[in-house]
């Protein structure tokens, strides 16, 4: 391009007239300057100049943009700016002439363009060598655009000039001369021969100059490369084919590089690593397919070993010559911590699901060997899970209704009623009957349905699970109990009957004795007359027994349900009159009880015993106070009848208390058979009750009585 | 005038000898006068022979026959004639039939001072009785006299 300094240097230059110029001389003199044009934009100027001395009035040249397809003035001699602007055009100005001649690549003529009405010269110049580029030299291509331009073997549009070889891009350009219409054939000639010698010049440089422009590109890439290298956290290692380090970035350094200031350990340790990794590289390079393997290294400057995964790829020439090795080393220390420690928390995980497996599988365990049936239900009160003997009541929800039990269908309803009102209720467990068909036996079984709620992190119940407890076992152990406890009261019966029986017989002949010893009493001299005493009064300790025994004898009743109320109802409007005639006031609380299980006239006797001992106990009056009540069980199956018999007489003294109801305990002394306690204790208990009594001196005693309810 | 009381006659029956002796030995002690039977035949011989003023009679007598049996017995004959159970059985059963009867039940063993209270108490109401009935008669007749 020409820079208005070259235009003012060239206006200085003289110019001889063309008459006096001498066509070799100045031919030689042409080509010696622009051979010493270093750069293109120095060669227009100069052709410029020296087409002036070809003694051509002015000339200038238009540079082509293949990027914007302008086509501008770059240089000119003796035009003025006006001149020079009318020739800017573009490419793609079809009607343009001189754009039309660009497009021939063919120099014309055009009449009447140039400076006043002159005739115009049209060269167009494009990048043409006679000489193959070096690219295209080395591998043996003729291809190359220079080539195929000068030898217009192809024709190229414009925009297209790009070599296939060494990608450089063509110039082109025109150079316009102004004719004055005198010029002659040979002027001509060695117009046309100046512009194509420029031209060839101009090639060489523009070659040069590509080149050039290359290796800075290629400077730059190398710089970039580096820097993207230098920047890698990783270490990087380019190596030759001997595995020379030819390049490392800094990371790399750190293993492999002596840092300044050098300990032995460290100097060893640099030594050590090179050896690991050269020892790698040639055990890859001769795999061949080997591309990682793992190296350990020591950090030459903090002295910490690191595992890394190092990978290799090998460099090629561009013949195909293995020309060395990039290694990139990756850091898998850390990684492989990791993955030690994510090994290990899997570990973890896996002991600790199969804790809960097992658990899980002992809780299932549990639940099918329970022998209930189990089941779990949701908020919404809907089974969700049920174990082998609830499914076997209710069946499966998912099953066909058509098909479904009726009985199951029974019973799944009655659960529902029940799940829903527990689910729905405010207590945490509850537990209530559940009478439910079974559908294989087809016999109604009585269940005890025992439920539970689970609540979720919110305290929204989750889930309910309810057991049901077949109670036909145990009422059949409860019948058993009853049926056992009967034979017991029967025995007590019949030894009753057998002691009745006996003193029945012995009744009799003792009758006949105290009649005996009473008449005796008239005809006693003195000295008989204490052993008169024993024998009589032995004979009434005799009796009382006998009186005790036959009172056994009674107990022939039926053993069955007893109101023991009317039991004590009886038993007191008895003694009603006795206690009445001995000053005492008579209190009964009778609350309303279930039935009992066992002899009423057992029962009368353990209360006429009590009622006789309370009355004995009362010489001068008092209070005799009779309660019932019922306690329930919690469970609801069992509970007690007590019986609570107190009186306000002279009380059991405290070394009696124990003993009381051993046979032969009285606190009557002579009057005393010492059987009655004993007697309503065998009684009591037969009936698989229990008896406690508390007593003061003087103040009085309590019996407490508790009978079993069998439901 | 003062009629002589005559001492009162009471039938003692009872199955077994030595009880039926004592009873009578105590009785004749205190001043009654005793006719004692064993079994219920030789009572009713008795009965239908004698005007009694009490009969004492043993509850289960030889056989099936009962000490019910041989009262209701001498009260076809004696209807007011005061009688008095003695029975080794104390149940219910005799109780209530014996007060619906209007009998006295003395359960065995007998305590003895009870025993001729209740002969004694017996004996008074049957006289009362009696003398009752006689002034009812005495009255008509000196009415018509």
């Amino acid at each position: 391009m020409a820079t208005p300094e070259m235009r003012v240097q060239a206006k200085m230059e003289r110019v001889p007239p063309r008459g006096e110029r001498k066509p070799g001389t100045l031919r030689r003199q042409a080509t010696l300057r622009l051979l010493a044009a270093e750069r293109s934009v120095e060669i227009y100027p100069v052709l410029l100049e020296e087409i002036v001395a070809l003694g051509f009035p002015r000339g200038l040249t238009l540079g082509i943009d293949f990027e914007t397809g302008e086509v501008a003035p770059s240089a000119a001699l003796n035009c003025t700016r006006k001149f020079q602007q009318q020739f800017r055009t573009s490419l793609y100005a079809a009607e343009d002439p001189i754009v039309g001649v660009v497009h021939s690549e063919e120099p014309a003529v055009l009449p009447g363009i140039g400076a006043e009405g002159h005739s115009l010269y049209v060269h167009p110049i494009v990048y043409r060598n006679r000489n193959l580029c070096w690219e295209a030299d080395r591998d043996h291509r003729t291809d190359c655009l220079a080539i195929e331009n000068y030898r217009r073997t192809r024709k190229l549009q414009l925009q297209d000039q790009v070599c296939s070889i060494c990608d450089m891009r063509a110039y082109a350009a025109v150079v316009l001369v102004d004719l004055t219409g005198n010029e002659t054939e040979r002027d001509m000639m060695d117009l046309r021969a100046l512009i194509e010698i420029a031209n060839r010049y101009l090639s060489r440089i523009f070659r040069t100059e590509h080149h050039y422009n290359r290796m800075t590109d290629m400077e730059i890439t190398i710089r970039q490369m580096q820097t993207v290298m230098q920047s890698m956290a990783d270490p990087v290692i380019l190596t030759d084919a001997h595995h020379r380090v030819i390049m490392q970035n800094k990371a790399a350094e750190r293993f492999f590089k002596l840092p300044e200031e050098v300990s032995e350990g460290r100097v060893r340790a640099v030594e050590l690593n090179n050896l690991l990794f050269s020892a790698a590289l040639s055990s890859m390079a001769v795999s061949g397919t080997e591309t990682s393997r793992d190296l350990t290294l020591v950090d030459a400057i903090e002295g910490e070993e690191m595992l890394f995964e190092a990978v290799c790829a090998p460099t090629y020439s561009r013949e195909g010559l293995r020309t060395g090795m990039v290694t990139v080393m990756r850091d898998v220390t850390d990684l492989r911590r990791a993955d030690e420690e994510v090994r290990a928390n899997l570990e973890k995980l896996r002991a600790a699901e199969e804790v809960v497996r097992q658990d899980r599988d002992r809780l299932n365990l549990i639940i099918e060997n329970v022998g209930d049936p189990i089941v779990v239900s949701d908020r919404a009160a809907k089974v969700v899970l049920q174990d082998p003997l609830a499914h076997e009541l209710f069946g499966a929800e998912a099953e066909n209704d058509e098909v479904r039990d009726p009985i199951r269908v029974r019973n799944q309803a009655k659960l529902d009623a029940y799940l829903t009102t527990f689910t729905f209720s405010f207590s945490d467990r509850e537990s209530g009957p559940l009478r439910l068909f079974h559908p294989i036996s087809r016999t109604e079984i009585e269940y005890d349905a025992r439920s539970g709620k689970i609540y979720d992190e919110r305290g929204q119940v989750a889930f309910c699970v309810t057991v049901l407890r077949d109670l036909t076992a145990l009422r059949k152990v409860e019948q058993l109990k009853v049926e056992r406890r009967m034979l017991e009261i029967e025995k007590f019966a019949a030894t009753g009957r057998l002691a009745g029986t006996i003193a029945h017989e012995v009744n009799n002949p003792m009758e006949a004795i105290k009649n005996a010893i009473y008449l005796l009493s008239d005809k006693l001299t003195g000295e008989a007359s204490p052993i008169y005493d024993i024998l009589k009064n032995e004979t009434e300790r005799v009796a009382r027994i006998v009186r005790q025994m036959l009172g056994l004898y009674r107990n022939t009743d039926q053993i069955g349900t007893v109101d023991v109320n009317s039991v004590i109802e009886d038993t007191v409007l008895l003694f009603s009159r006795q206690l009445e005639r001995n000053g005492i006031r008579m209190n009964t609380e009778l609350s309303k009880l279930p039935p009992a299980v066992g002899s009423a006239d057992q029962l009368r006797q353990v209360l006429s015993n009590l009622v006789v001992n309370a009355k004995d106990s009362m010489q001068e009056g008092g209070r005799l106070t009779v309660r019932t009540k019922h306690l329930p069980a919690p469970d609801g199956i069992h509970g007690w009848i007590r019986v609570l018999i107190a009186d306000t007489g002279s009380g059991i003294p405290e070394n009696l208390l124990l003993s009381i109801f051993e046979p032969f305990v009285t606190t009557k002394g002579e009057k005393g058979t010492g059987l009655g306690l004993w007697i309503v204790k065998g009684i009591i208990e037969n009936h698989a009750g229990r008896i406690r009594v508390r007593s003061k001196p003087g103040r009085g005693t309590v019996f407490k009585i508790d009978l079993p309810v069998v439901r | 005038m003062k009629r002589a009381s005559p001492k009162p006659r009471i039938l003692v029956v009872d199955d077994e000898p030595s009880v039926l002796a004592t009873y009578r030995m105590i009785l004749q002690q205190k001043g009654y006068d005793p006719v004692a039977a064993i079994s219920s035949a030789e009572a009713r011989g008795v009965i239908e022979r004698e005007r009694l003023d009490l009969l004492l009679c043993d509850l289960s007598l030889e056989e099936k026959n009962t000490g019910f049996e041989v009262i209701e017995y001498a009260r076809r004959i004696q209807p007011s004639l005061p009688s008095v159970l003695l029975t080794g059985y104390a149940t219910k059963d005799i109780a209530e039939k014996a007060a619906q009867n209007r009998i006295v039940v003395l359960f065995k063993p007998i305590d003895i001072e009870e025993f001729l209270t209740t002969i004694a108490a017996q004996l008074r109401s049957g006289h009362e009785q009696q003398q009752a009935q006689e002034e009812s008669r005495g009255g008509k007749s000196a009415i018509v006299s």
